[in-house]
């Protein structure tokens, strides 16, 4: 039997049972995962994962059951559980939460790619990853080399009651790798490229495009340099941010606090509320003129796009910073029309066992026009930061600390010397608003997040926010050490 | 899938493999989560599932394939992909035997059948007591319910066969008002030991008792961290207690055990038998836990291992594998912290100035070395004036060892089981000095 004839068995089950809307979400997860660590493969792997989840309106309420028995059988069963859940959910709801989606497609979407990783002898990607990691191990005091690489290969089969018939394959991939520096009391890491590595959606090309082989002496020899380099200093400097630390600003404290669900309460005894109310839209000023923030989930190599997202809504762009306002939000069906818009295609699930929910999707700062090396002039004393390593923002994404794993000190507009643990807080409009210029296209990296935790139970997305390096005027430096 | 059934399967599947040696990992879940906000159901959901891994070891090298497909074909091409991986992987001359296993008996309260078969029904009770709460105060309410029921069967071709079924069941509640929040959890074996009620009353008495919050200047604070604050620190300790960050030189315990590293009065155990969190008896490798000492009177004692840290750094394999593969290396799931002699309420009435703490969140490691750790207060933070609480303050962000937190704290009597329904700490209160708090927050 088909999906398309098993969705038709199932929602015509859940209808039966009393569902006002029903969709099914059928899916086949491949994921491979190579890890190659102290010059042996310490992970070899290959997991296939095959199942779906069925989403039940009843009463106003939803139910979602999801199961890997696709007997006709197992079919019943799982979207009579569905009913029965948002049943049990409708007779103590104190008022109607769900809402049906309104538009049905028929529509079929496959990620581009330049070539298969599959395609790829798998003795040539795992040689690939044992020389990127053997080159770590410039010292002795390299501890612990490692070098990954994931592929990822999702299908999707998506029906509903309204007529959607929406089939996708994507594809996901990435690879990265850190050197461990051990001695002196003290341990210092370096990872490449960004602190995750490079994570896009595509194919091989995405693997050769993070030259890990021809980096690794370079990231080696700053995690050994690190371990004699003097503190990062504490005080107020202006500071430059490297590429994949501003994607991790974007996703920390513009990511999640435009999450409409978070706005509206939906997350509020887990990841937390947010400051950008509902009332603020089109009057807050988020950021300074030059920050710009849209969502673009058809970008091809963005790590989240796709052409329908999990309630079957088409992928578009749409903007949540325009010149510094607030002006939008992630939104999803529901939390879309409970203030009058339309879905902005943000509603994702980890796999076929979990509830969709509004994810962050791609994220993305537009550059500026400001050539990387341009952002230090004007700077007497400030500090480059590149790469994460701790991050930590309050449940109303206001107050942050992040860490990176290495600074430079900039005097006069020039790179100076090397600084270990460098942090760097603040609060979220204030930094924004602080900043004073953005790297230009040529630095702009769709930087790819392939480990957001949201929801209970706690699901992991895979986010993007491309982003150039930028220059924030007047931080608080070096809190993390000072107490 | 029951015990039978996933035994004939884990069998079935070894007589497929024609590797030097094989595992096999059956994993069976049914899970429920009602989860709430503004006093009303927003997601509710249900999953089972059963997947299959299998470690496959030809020579020195390893390949892991999992499916959750279960049919012949399914099951045969599996078991040749691990194979197939296996023979491309470079030898790993520290590489050990998978363990023989052994023996083992599930702790007393591990599984509870009418947990095993809650239904959403008996989830919406608990989540509409806590509703009528709310609504009783005129607040709003987010949190959730959640009733699960998982079991394992770890086999291999030199003898192990181990299974286990437990399960959990969870409560977790954020009380809202204008201007304050407050937090109350409980975690349990058995769904009927949940009192919704009385842990909707006890978000909603932080909630009242802290409304109207003051400021107070960041800087050196005596503080009393509840269970759920205290707990959380030490999900950030644990991965020290691993052999392999130890031999790596990533733990603060790398320069060496039998060295004392935190005050007297503290001891921590691995025990996956606490009576407050009963759990499985043997690791990802089929091989039984031991019930351990990882720090005894502030004096560090063990590490955790797996066959192949035990192996490597030729220690006993305390049966503490994650399931392959595995780049983290052993791992103590069940840490356990010792109470110490007086309650909760002497350690508040101890205090002339201070801060009492519910709950943290977002702790990140700042240095790893040290075990600095970053992080905000959330949902019910208290001042201490002259032994009694006055009221409550706004939220702070802390920046602080954990090391100097463990050699400057006293613990409460009562311990209480916290984390959520992955993973789970036992440990009592703690009244800690001079902890450092860099900034404050308007709310």
């Amino acid at each position: 039997m088909s999906y398309k004839d098993q969705a038709a068995r199932a929602l015509d089950t859940a209808s039966k049972r009393g569902a006002g809307y029903a969709d099914i979400r059928f899916e086949i997860n491949r994921s491979e995962r190579i890890e190659a660590r102290n010059g042996v493969v310490a992970t070899l792997s290959d997991s296939t994962s095959r199942g779906y989840g069925i989403r039940a309106l009843a009463d106003g309420a939803w139910g979602f059951a999801a199961g890997s028995d696709l007997s006709d059988a197992g079919i019943d069963r799982v979207a009579a559980r569905a009913v029965d859940i948002a049943k049990a959910g409708a007779a103590i709801a104190r008022k109607r939460i769900g809402q049906a989606p309104q538009r049905a497609y028929t529509d079929t979407f496959a990620t581009p790619l330049l070539r298969d990783p599959h395609d790829v002898p798998l003795g040539d990607r795992v040689a690939l990853l044992l020389a990127a990691e053997k080159a770590l191990h410039v010292s002795p005091q390299i501890s612990v080399g490692r070098a990954w690489m994931d592929l990822w290969t999702i299908d999707k089969f998506f029906y509903s009651t309204i007529g959607s018939a929406i089939e996708q394959r994507i594809r996901q991939t990435g690879s990265g790798m850190e050197a461990l520096a051990v001695g002196g009391g003290d341990v210092q890491s370096r990872t490449f490229p960004g602190d995750i590595g490079l994570y896009q959606a595509g194919g091989w090309e995405i693997i050769e495009r993070a030259h890990l082989e021809s980096n690794a002496q370079r990231i080696a020899e700053e995690a050994v340099a690190l371990l004699g380099a003097p503190q990062c200093p504490s005080g107020t400097f202006d500071i430059i941010l490297g590429g994949s630390q501003v994607s991790l600003q974007i996703h920390e404290s513009c990511g999640h606090p435009a999450e409409l669900d978070r706005v509206m309460g939906w997350e509020a005894n887990f990841s937390g509320v947010s400051f950008l109310e509902i009332e603020q839209l089109g009057k807050l000023k988020y950021g300074s003129d030059l920050v710009t923030i849209v969502i673009d989930n058809t970008l091809p190599e963005g790590l989240a796009t796709v052409g329908y997202d999990d309630e079957g809504t088409k992928s578009v762009q749409s903007d949540i910073i325009r010149n510094g306002m607030l002006v939008g939000y992630e939104m999803s069906n529901d939390t879309a029309r409970s203030i009058g818009r339309e879905s902005n295609a943000c509603v994702r699930a980890q796999s076929w066992e979990f509830v969709p929910m509004i994810r962050m999707c791609n994220l993305n700062l537009l550059p500026g026009n400001t050539p990387f090396e341009n952002l230090f002039d004007d700077v007497k004393d400030g500090i480059y930061m590149e790469s994460n390593r701790s991050w930590s923002i309050d449940d109303h994404r206001l107050n942050f600390q992040f860490g990176c794993e290495i600074a430079w000190e900039v005097k006069n507009g020039k790179r100076g010397r090397m600084l270990k643990n460098p942090t760097y807080a603040g609060v979220t409009p204030a930094f924004w608003n602080s900043c004073d210029a953005i790297g230009d296209q040529a630095s702009w990296v769709a930087w790819g997040t392939p480990n957001c935790g949201k929801g209970e139970p706690m699901q992991t997305g895979r986010t993007a926010q491309c982003a150039a390096p930028a220059r924030f005027r007047n931080v608080e430096v070096g809190v993390g050490y000072r107490g | 899938m029951d015990k039978a059934a996933r035994e004939a399967l884990a069998a079935r599947v070894l007589k497929l493999s024609t590797a030097d040696q094989t595992e096999v990992a059956i994993y069976s879940s049914n899970s429920g989560l009602t989860r709430f906000t503004h006093n009303a159901v927003h997601q509710n959901v249900a999953e089972s599932d059963t997947a299959i891994k299998i470690r496959a070891i030809v020579g020195r090298r390893t390949g892991v394939a999992a499916t959750n497909m279960l049919d012949d074909a399914a099951l045969k091409g599996a078991v040749e992909r691990a194979i197939a991986m296996a023979h491309l992987a470079p030898e790993d001359p520290a590489l050990a035997q998978l363990p023989a296993g052994g023996p083992t008996v599930a702790p007393p309260g591990a599984f509870d059948q009418t947990t095993a078969s809650a239904t959403p029904q008996k989830r919406a009770e608990m989540c509409d007591a806590i509703f009528r709460v709310a609504e009783k105060n005129d607040y709003w309410c987010a949190g959730f319910a959640t009733t699960s029921e998982s079991s394992v069967t770890i086999a291999n071709s030199n003898g192990a066969m181990a299974s286990f079924t437990g399960t959990d069941a969870g409560v977790n509640v954020k009380m809202n008002a204008s201007d304050s929040s407050g937090f109350a959890e409980c975690y349990v074996n058995d769904c009927s030991e949940i009192d919704a009620h009385s842990i909707g009353e006890r978000a909603a008495e932080k909630t009242r008792t802290s409304a109207s919050p003051q400021t107070v200047e960041p800087g050196e604070w005596t503080v009393i961290l509840e269970p759920a604050a205290f707990g959380e620190l030490f999900t950030y300790i644990g991965d020290h207690f691993s052999a392999q960050a130890y031999d790596e030189g990533s733990s603060f315990l790398s320069d060496g055990l039998d060295r004392k590293y935190f005050g007297e009065n503290v001891t921590l155990y691995d025990d996956y038998a606490h009576p407050l969190a009963p759990g499985m008896p043997f690791d990802y490798e089929g091989q039984p836990t031991r019930r351990l000492t990882l720090v005894e009177n502030g004096v560090a004692k063990n590490v955790v291992t797996d066959s192949y840290w035990a192996k490597k750094l030729q220690r006993e394999n305390t049966g503490h594998a994650l399931p392959a593969p595995n780049a983290y290396g052993p791992q103590a799931l069940h840490l356990v912290v010792a109470g110490g002699t007086k309650s909760l309420d002497q350690l508040i009435a101890e205090t002339p100035r201070g801060l009492l703490i519910s709950r943290f969140w977002y702790i990140r490691t700042v240095d790893q070395k040290k075990a600095i750790v970053t992080g905000m207060t959330r949902d019910g933070t208290f001042l201490i004036r002259d032994g009694k609480l006055a009221g409550g303050v706004r939220n702070m962000r802390f920046n602080q060892s954990i090391i100097d937190c463990l050699n400057a704290c006293e613990l409460s009597r009562e311990q209480a089981r916290t984390g959520s329904y992955s993973y789970s700490i036992v440990v009592p209160s703690a009244k800690i000095s001079g902890f450092t708090f860099s900034s404050g927050t308007d709310f």
